[in-house]
């Protein structure tokens, strides 16, 4: 390519390209930074408030069957099945928001034996104040064989703090493990942060190392090609201006510098002819 | 020196190296725009503009002059691997600023070793440069770049004599322009058809390519964490043995028996003797393994014994068993094959078998010289006769090269390594073969190496790819005037 003007134009050109890469980059890659840091609190936050929900649900479940247990209140068997309705949505509902599902897993199995259980002594305590059919004479026998077979629910009491009572406190550890479990992921998250960081910076960094690379050869470029030229086409004309001694420049490029010596040359010929 | 002319034609290799870099774009793209596609891009763009930049400004004037041709030479061989380590850089990882050195001087000098515990874990595209990187330092960043420029008169003659050995053109009748494109014909034609056989004996075409182009390079990049162990294939293993030996012939011999010239392979006494040790350590390797009760018949034991030697003989680096237990005997026999390694011409680096052979021959010699003072006695390599300034050069190779693993190896026990790994790291890093035993064994890689001697392994294989006196020049001063 000839012509200082469309050199240099495109050596700024390039640095400013380069410039505008590096600004850019760095806007993306702090942008996408910030972007997972924010995604990291908000898990954060999402994470506490279901874990409140649950335990809320699972507290409810708790006074519902102590109403239902202790005072024989017929009336708890509703509030016992939406609670345990409510603990199952925000589990489904965490489960669904959940990047790594391998902290719902004991909560989930927790869960699914609660409902088993409470589903269980409701149905068998329902069966026990439903009201008796009249039994007929041929079908006594085979009454007795029923009772025999259906399962004898255990006092309230007991059922309670044997079977109850061990399940709602593995589910209250699996609630608070849920919990915490973004905490305990935190340790994975910063290192990915820091990697992210050191994304956001390298490319940034080597953009700049390049531009620097191309400054420097701008620099070298302009200096052998148009400062040079000019300062030795400067001493020429001195040198030949103050002694005559020859205009001697080498013109190297094909470009305005090299026109400009080939004019000088012309018009030290011309003042020379006409001198003679 | 004229520097201007010197970035031009290391910003035409620089431009080279930005077109590989788009290909594993391309590659990246297809593969669903994987997590390399932005490294790749990003670094393909600044390699771009960084290359561009001196063709705007520089005029091409002139020839170029024997020390210009060197600088050219060298400085693409630094750039490439400076330009060659951005992806990796860009991409994060495993990859910090020593580890992603360390990786991409690797691939330029086709020496294959890795820093990298899981290579399974990279993208597609990211693991096409790696190959690219090899692929292009096998054939040489200059000779490759050579062929696509336009015509350069002397100084394309200057920078493919720079870039070859005098060994290397011992069997080149030709201009330099055909020696280029017998060079390219030969090197793509075994990657096409090393790839077309993988892909027949059971790879996918990706890992096909990809361990084509690593055995034409003979460099030992693989696609898998346990190298070629993964596809446990006696056919596949087959295949490689045969690209590997071939890449490390003489390419000009391997186009004259393509093309049915007289000067052909058969014909070569480097060659000969080439063949003669594989199959000599072969034997004595397989028959050693046996007899340890390593493996259960003689014919496993042939087997990795056979592929263990074309691996590290033609300086690739390919690995089916952990050499680190087999028995001492064996041992010696592969750091001798990571010495000789193959013949002057081809993809392969250290010493070179035309050296062994002249060498032999020099001691044979003198040993006649002593019986017979008065004689005259003339050494013969493949019928010609070799001049004293060759010999003398062979001499001094040998002597440089031995220097520098005594070298390399004192580095190593300094930063803490056993002796039987600085000194098998050595051989490998300085005669490109990649695997060495010990700490970086078959199996292992160089990644719990500390960076100081990462960084050291590094300039070996650069010292060993420009054959050790190309790169000492740059430490001169006054060779720049």
């Amino acid at each position: 390519m000839t012509g200082m003007r469309k050199r240099v134009t495109i050596g700024f050109l390039s640095i400013v390209c380069l410039l505008f890469i590096s600004g850019m980059l760095s806007f993306v890659e702090l942008s996408r930074l910030s972007r997972a840091t924010d995604d990291i609190l908000k898990a954060s936050r999402r994470n506490i408030e279901l874990a409140k929900e649950m335990l809320d649900a699972a507290h409810e479940l708790n006074v519902a069957l102590i109403r239902r247990t202790v005072f024989a209140e017929t009336k708890a068997d509703s509030l016992c099945r939406a609670s345990l309705g409510r603990l199952e949505n925000v589990l489904s509902v965490a489960q669904a928001e959940a990047l790594d599902k391998s902290f719902l897993d004991s909560l989930a199995f927790t869960t699914t034996e609660m409902k088993i259980l409470v589903d269980g002594y409701l149905a068998s305590h329902e069966r026990d104040v439903r009201p008796q059919p009249a039994v007929l004479p041929d079908a006594a026998d085979s009454l007795a064989l029923n009772s025999l077979l259906q399962p004898v629910a255990p006092p309230a009491d007991r059922w309670y703090t044997e079977e109850f009572e061990g399940v709602y406190n593995r589910l209250s550890a699996a609630v608070k493990a849920y919990m915490t479990s973004t905490q305990s992921s935190l340790a994975p998250r910063t290192e990915q942060m820091k990697k992210n960081a050191y994304r956001a910076v390298t490319p940034v960094l080597i953009s700049l190392l390049v531009m620097i690379a191309i400054v420097l050869m701008f620099y070298y470029f302009m200096s052998i090609y148009c400062v040079g030229p000019i300062v030795e086409m400067n001493a020429g004309l001195g040198r030949y201006l103050s002694f005559r001694t020859p205009f001697a420049v080498k013109g190297e490029c094909k470009d305005e510098v090299l026109e400009l010596k080939e004019k000088i040359d012309t018009l030290i010929n011309q003042a020379r002819q006409s001198k003679n | 020196m004229r520097v201007d002319l010197v970035l031009r034609y290391v910003g035409v290799v620089m431009l080279f190296i930005a077109g590989f870099m788009m290909l594993a774009v391309g590659i990246s793209y297809a593969s669903g725009a994987d997590s390399a596609f932005y490294p790749l891009l990003l670094s393909a763009l600044l390699t771009a503009l960084l290359g561009a930049f001196p063709q705007i400004f520089v005029d091409r004037k002139g020839q170029l002059s024997t020390k210009e041709g060197f600088a050219v030479v060298v400085g693409s061989w630094l750039v490439a691997c400076v330009v060659g380590m951005f992806p990796y850089l860009i991409w994060g990882g495993e990859f910090n600023l020593m580890n992603a050195w360390f990786e991409s001087v690797s691939g330029f000098t086709t020496t294959g070793a890795t820093v990298l515990d899981d290579i399974e874990e990279l993208p597609r595209g990211m693991q096409f440069w790696r190959m690219a990187t090899t692929w292009i330092g096998g054939m040489g960043v200059v000779m490759f770049a050579l062929v696509i420029l336009p015509s350069m008169g002397r100084s394309k003659m200057t920078l493919s004599n720079v870039e070859m050995s005098t060994l290397a053109k011992e069997n080149f009748r030709y201009r330099t322009q055909i020696i280029v494109q017998i060079l390219l014909v030969v090197y793509v034609g075994l990657t096409i058809l090393s790839t077309v056989l993988l892909k027949l004996a059971g790879m996918n075409w990706f890992d096909a390519l990809c361990h084509g182009m690593s055995a034409a390079a003979t460099s030992g990049f693989s696609t898998k964490n346990a190298s070629i162990a993964h596809f446990n294939s006696p056919l596949i293993e087959t295949i490689l043995i045969g690209t590997m030996l071939v890449a490390g012939i003489h390419f000009g011999l391997i186009y004259a028996t393509v093309t049915g010239k007289r000067n052909n392979l058969f014909r070569s006494e480097v060659t000969r003797c080439y063949l003669g040790i594989v199959a000599g350590l072969s034997v004595l390797v397989a028959a050693s393994l046996f007899a340890a009760g390593l493996y259960p018949t003689l014919s496993a034991s042939f087997r990795h014994a056979f592929f263990q030697v074309a691996s590290l003989i033609s300086t690739t680096g390919f690995a089916t068993a952990d050499t680190n237990v087999w028995t001492p005997f064996a041992v010696v026999l592969l750091i001798f094959a990571s010495l000789v390694c193959g013949c002057a011409g081809s993809t392969s680096g250290g010493i070179k078998v035309n050296r062994l052979v002249l060498a032999v021959k020099m001691m044979l010699a003198r040993m006649k010289q002593q019986r017979h003072p008065n004689a005259v006695i003339r050494i013969r390599l493949d019928g010609v006769m070799q001049e004293n300034d060759m010999l003398h050069a062979v001499t001094v190779f040998i002597v440089a090269y031995m220097m520098l693993l005594f070298i390399g190896s004192l580095v190593g026990t300094l930063c803490g390594l056993d002796p039987t790994t600085a000194f098998t790291g050595s051989i490998a890093c300085l005669g490109n073969v990649g695997p060495g035993f010990g700490a970086v064994g078959s199996m292992d890689n160089f990644g719990a190496m500390p960076a100081f001697m990462k960084g050291f392994d590094a300039l070996l294989m650069l010292f060993g790819r420009l054959e050790i006196f190309g790169l000492i020049q740059l430490f001169f001063m006054k060779w720049w005037r």
